[in-house]
């Protein structure tokens, strides 16, 4: 672990310029460029206002700023999650290189997808005032909820790392776990009562991408708390599974230059 | 007048000087402190085929992995200052052994001791991320090889300057052609000094004009004496007029190791 801290102090800057480097040629690339971060999701929030508040009747408050926490919140964690499965492959030009901590890679794009993340929040920020959202100081509850999004992400990235450099078709396997997860995230839903109730509980429990966004929804657009007891039992969790996987990364860190 | 100054003037007839650094080594070698020291390192490529899924559900029973021992046990020092050209046949091991001296990957037995110095690694196709520009390639390296910012800033317009690619510099590097990709590389691991250089068979990137400059760049940087240097080369010339020890590499094995005079001879020989 003190490698760990150690490693992140040394690289954490190269990090940061490779973030911002990437976003740059991101934007640079495209004619509207950083106006699709927030294009993207509000297209997409748009959509499912459509079909679920007018189709299907859904019945939540604020619903367009419902959807939207949830589809950012999620991006973050989906865009990340998709990434790293691939990572040490995507950077191969720069590990066969030079000696740099393979879960450097992982931080970098969490900072470059946290960073597109800040802009939607920014809408929501705006949207927050158009509907004319009560605050209450129940908001600092962001601070854990966000908390355990991050190191949630970073627990289950490590060894998406790892396992994605020996198994070629793990990138299949992902992306229907996550489509499932998807589903039962409810992003355009609420899952505590659009679920026969006795999947709720067990939802509640066991998907922490559940929790945290059901969490930020609660104490940002209702100004209730949110369950507090379970956000510190995944971060428990996740802190276990991050602690794993970098050692993990550490113990293997020789085979992976040797495979890719 | 120190001995890089003397080389600058001269640097246009370079090329058919001898070793620049005969006369400038009052110690030998044996009585310097060690840059590197390898001690019995053997390195495995273990056939750790990337798999699919459902090959690691199927085959529950442990699958006897073939092991290519592509270094087996080496054992050398390069006194600080040194320059020790490697060369063989391909597959001979030699670029695994720069790699390792890197620190890109580590020995499986043995060990290798840098004792603290900073190493840099310039081989072909140097780790540049492509959809980003020369310039921001430049400053990502410089972080990588433990520069900071502030460093990189102030040597940036000397890497451009050698590089010598044009407007190309803001362009993505994936835009590149491939001379353009090795002279940027070249430049950025020659301007940017670290105290061990690892050179990786880049001594005959681009055209002629570059190589001739790479080429007294590399007589430049190696003409100080605490730089320490390890060039990979096919090229007798190259090793002959830049190296003062040379070893010969056969099947992941040390054959000689020697001056220049003796070794290279007998491997010539070899090789025919």
């Amino acid at each position: 672990m003190k490698r760990f801290w150690r490693d992140l102090k040394s690289h954490y800057k190269y990090s940061i310029q490779s973030a911002k480097s990437s976003l740059k040629s991101e934007i640079a690339n495209s004619y509207l460029n950083w106006i699709w971060w927030v294009l993207e999701p509000f297209c997409f929030m748009l959509i499912y206002a459509f079909i679920f508040g007018v189709v299907f009747d859904a019945k939540e408050p604020n619903f367009p700023l419902f959807i939207f926490v949830g589809l950012t919140l999620w991006d973050f964690f989906n865009r990340c999650i998709v990434q790293s499965v691939k990572i040490m492959r995507n950077n191969k030009a720069i590990v066969t290189k030079v000696y740099l901590p393979k879960f450097i890679l992982l931080v970098t794009k969490m900072i470059f997808n946290g960073y597109k993340m800040l802009f939607s929040w920014v809408v929501i920020l705006i949207m927050i005032v158009y509907f004319r959202v009560q605050l209450t100081w129940r908001v600092i509850y962001l601070i854990p909820e966000m908390a355990l999004l991050f190191l949630f992400t970073f627990a289950l990235m490590t060894h998406l790392l790892h396992y994605g450099v020996f198994l070629q078709d793990l990138e299949n396997v992902t992306s229907i776990i996550l489509r499932m997860a998807y589903f039962m995230t409810g992003i355009f839903f609420n899952i505590e009562k659009r679920l026969p109730p006795q999947y709720v509980p067990l939802l509640m429990k066991c998907n922490p991408m559940a929790i945290v966004i059901t969490g930020v929804r609660k104490c940002l657009l209702y100004g209730e708390s949110p369950n507090m007891t379970w956000i510190i039992i995944w971060m428990v969790i996740s802190l276990i599974i991050a602690i794993l996987g970098v050692r993990q990364i550490y113990r293997n860190e020789n085979s992976y230059v040797k495979v890719i | 007048m120190t001995r890089t100054d003397v080389f600058d003037e001269h640097a246009d007839i370079i090329g058919n000087s001898p070793s620049i650094r005969q006369d400038a080594d009052e110690t030998p070698f044996s009585e310097r402190e060690s840059a590197i020291s390898v001690r019995n390192v053997c390195i495995d490529y273990r056939s750790l085929k990337a798999g699919s899924v459902k090959q690691n559900f199927f085959s529950l029973k442990k699958v006897q992995r073939e092991v290519f021992r592509a270094v087996n046990n080496v054992s050398f020092e390069v006194p600080e200052g040194q320059i020790l050209g490697i060369t063989g046949k391909n597959g001979s091991g030699k670029s695994t052994m720069l790699r390792a001296i890197a620190g890109i990957f580590s020995a499986d037995t043995g060990e290798i001791d840098l004792h603290g110095h900073s190493i840099s690694l310039l081989s072909i196709g140097v780790g540049f991320d492509k959809e980003l520009s020369g310039r921001e390639n430049i400053l990502l390296s410089g972080l990588l090889l433990g520069f900071d910012k502030a460093e990189i800033g102030e040597k940036m317009s000397e890497i451009i300057a050698f590089a010598d690619i044009g407007n190309f510099i803001d362009m993505p590097v994936r835009t590149y052609s491939s001379g353009m990709y090795s002279k940027l590389a070249f430049s950025i691991t020659a301007i940017l000094e670290t105290e061990i250089m690892l050179i990786d068979e880049v001594l005959s990137v681009g055209d002629q004009k570059f190589r001739k400059k790479s080429y007294n760049k590399m007589k430049e940087l190696i003409s100080k004496r605490d730089r320490t240097v390890v060039i990979v080369s096919h090229s007798m010339s190259t090793l002959e007029d830049l190296c003062d020890q040379i070893m010969w590499m056969h099947d992941g094995e040390i054959v000689m190791l020697d001056k220049p005079e003796v070794v290279l001879p007998v491997y010539m020989d070899f090789m025919k």
